[in-house]
């Protein structure tokens, strides 16, 4: 009896849940969902808000998906996504090359697919990204040359799965053997989800390994997260002649950069730029418009302590 | 009152399959032009086929009382060996057979691993998972491997026969051969004899060490086998791509103990058990449930299942 009752109680949450989703929906509203394996990162994070906010202002009907890091369900999320008819898709922070198959079903479908911070294959809409190569060479020309006064040491942090991440990283290893007096200790690979922590750790690690004072000259971090980790790494091992560089304009990494941290500069990506793009084109595309498919940049700007 | 006690032995026989069936109905229900379609049926057979066949390996593993944590990583080694092969240009069936076998010996290790020095499971399948993520990690510089693979490695990830995906079948294949396996012959008999009592098994004269070790090298291939597919599937060899089926796989193989009335491992109850979550994920997208909320009804599920059994078994407290 009292199994009966527990599955009763199962049924019935479970369409409770399900009608609540459902009572929520604006019949005349127009339907977007947002796909990205990386919600629990605070950029990737503040951008599906930002489009989440914009379009909903506009009377649409937003749902977020997040696959926590998975690849494979993030496929699967995007059949379901198909399966539901939706009437618009965003993938944030993927390589759609990678799910080029199940992205070939959305285009079947009819279904407008957006990117944001993501690649663009033929078939999709719009990708509003950062030209990720031209922050890349901003960042790292701005350490070699105007902090490290081209010579000493540098430790690469990134996560080059990212299609952000990885030209990023390109543009570094093309511009690091211009530098004949800087020298690469180590590229290390900073996990995510919690990269702040993992990054931390890291940088105690290999301050183990090299721990005269001088030995380090630089760390190179890919985003904002590992910079801000290696950077309390540093005021905690007293290593703070340590100068380090990010890549977003993450708050949290301004707030140290101004604060006179080791954390010394990072490039600000404008997401709020990106995600106004892509809403933007929506509202644009749901009100009969005509939108020119390819890739389209928003700007991004060096932050440092004095400017 | 006889009507009343056949319900309740119904209920308690086959309580997770109608409560699958109940929240296949609410689906139904609610989006019967984009849930109950041929299409979507199609798109879950495909969606929980990964899920099914690694968690298939993590059955045997726990019919002979162990637990194995390497078949994330196994699996993720698997389809990198696998994509990596196919971008250097070595032949297909070369690709699909090499990272078999060679994950067959991993598993093999780490049963070996458990029963010669009697460690823990638990602590040398931690140990080799974190060997393997290095190793791929190592092989792969941390990247994706998609460039330059070619077309004919994703066939049997994206194609399908009569409508019904490659990837389908092969979990049917598999499911049904495993379930032979298990139910049918001496092998499946002496895994379920070593789990229920690994001391009384090794006196009746079933040699434990062999069969534990041989069950950790199946689950080993059939991890491969996850990641070989995954790849396939998605034209790209993630370096950590496998570790998001670790812990659904055991779900999968905990539910499935309570599809039956046996209440133990069982190869067609992970079937259902896999099936049961990956229609959670799939239904609860379409009706565009937000995420931390499917996140939480299926956890909720899984532990209301489990409950459910113990009541049925009546050993609650």
């Amino acid at each position: 009896m009292r199994k009966r009752l527990v599955l009763f109680a199962l049924v019935v949450f479970t369409l409770f849940l399900s009608a609540l989703a459902v009572s929520a929906a604006s019949p005349e509203g127009k339907n977007v969902t947002i796909l990205t394996p990386y919600m629990s990162s605070v950029t990737t994070n503040q951008m599906a808000e930002y489009l989440k906010t914009n379009l909903e202002a506009s009377g649409v009907k937003v749902t977020i998906v997040d696959t926590k890091g998975d690849m494979a369900q993030f496929a699967s999320r995007i059949e379901d996504t198909v399966s539901a008819k939706v009437d618009a898709m965003v993938v944030i922070s993927v390589d759609p090359q990678q799910f080029a198959t199940q992205l070939e079903n959305a285009f079947d479908a009819g279904i407008p697919v957006f990117g944001v911070d993501s690649g663009f294959i033929d078939g999709m809409m719009v990708n509003a990204t950062s030209d990720n190569y031209a922050m890349g060479e901003q960042i790292t020309k701005y350490l070699f040359e105007d902090l490290m006064r081209n010579e000493g040491t540098v430790i690469m942090l990134t996560h080059r799965p990212h299609p952000g991440v990885v030209k990023r990283c390109e543009a570094f290893d093309e511009i690091l053997p211009e530098y004949d007096g800087i020298t690469l200790i180590t590229e290390q690979h900073v996990d995510v989800p919690n990269p702040i922590e993992n990054a931390r750790k890291i940088v105690e690690n290999l301050f183990l390994a090299n721990p005269e004072k001088g030995s380090i000259t630089a760390i190179w971090a890919a985003w904002d997260e590992p910079a801000i980790g290696a950077a309390q790494a540093c005021q905690d091992a007293g290593r703070e002649e340590i100068i380090i560089i990010g890549v977003d304009g993450n708050s949290q990494a301004v707030e140290m950069i101004e604060e006179g941290s080791s954390l010394k500069a990072t490039v600000a990506q404008n997401f709020e730029g990106m995600a106004n793009i892509i809403a933007e084109d929506i509202i644009n595309l749901f009100n009969g418009g005509t939108i020119e498919p390819g890739e389209k940049y928003a700007p991004g700007k060096l932050i440092t302590a004095e400017k | 009152m006889k009507k009343q006690n056949s319900f309740s032995k119904i209920f308690q026989s086959y309580g997770t399959i109608i409560a699958g069936l109940c929240v296949i109905l609410v689906f139904s229900a609610l989006r019967p032009d984009a849930f109950f379609t041929v299409r979507n049926l199609i798109n879950i057979s495909r969606q929980i086929s990964l899920q099914v066949i690694i968690a298939i390996g993590a059955t045997l593993i726990m019919c002979v009382g162990e637990f194995d944590l390497s078949i994330g990583a196994i699996a993720s080694l698997g389809g990198v060996i696998a994509a990596k092969m196919a971008v250097a240009g070595v032949p297909l069936p070369f690709c699909f057979i090499a990272p078999l076998v060679i994950c067959f010996v991993i598993g093999w290790i780490n049963g070996w691993i458990v029963t010669k020095f009697s460690v823990l499971s638990f602590i040398t399948t931690l140990g080799m998972s974190t060997i393997l993520a290095g190793f791929t990690f190592w092989l792969t510089g941390g990247s994706t491997v998609f460039q330059n693979i070619p077309k004919t490695f994703t066939y049997l990830g994206s194609k399908s026969i009569l409508s019904i995906p490659y990837l389908s079948i092969i979990m049917l294949i598999f499911t049904v051969i495993f379930w032979f396996v298990m139910r049918h012959t001496a092998f499946g008999r002496k895994l379920y004899a070593i789990g229920g009592n690994e001391i009384a098994a090794r006196v009746s004269g079933i040699n434990v060490k062999k069969n534990k070790k041989l069950a950790f090298a199946l689950c080993g291939a059939m991890s491969a086998l996850t990641g070989i597919l995954m790849a396939s599937r998605l034209g790209s060899a993630h370096p950590t791509g496998g570790d998001s089926f670790f812990l659904p796989s055991y779900a999968a193989v905990y539910l499935g103990s309570t599809v039956f009335k046996e209440g133990t491992p069982n190869i067609w109850g992970t079937f259902v058990g896999a099936a049961i979550l990956g229609i959670l994920a799939n239904g609860l997208t379409i009706l565009q449930v937000p995420t931390y909320m499917q996140d939480i009804v299926t956890g909720l599920i899984i532990i209301l299942a489990v409950i459910a059994q113990k009541l049925g078994q009546g050993d609650s407290k």
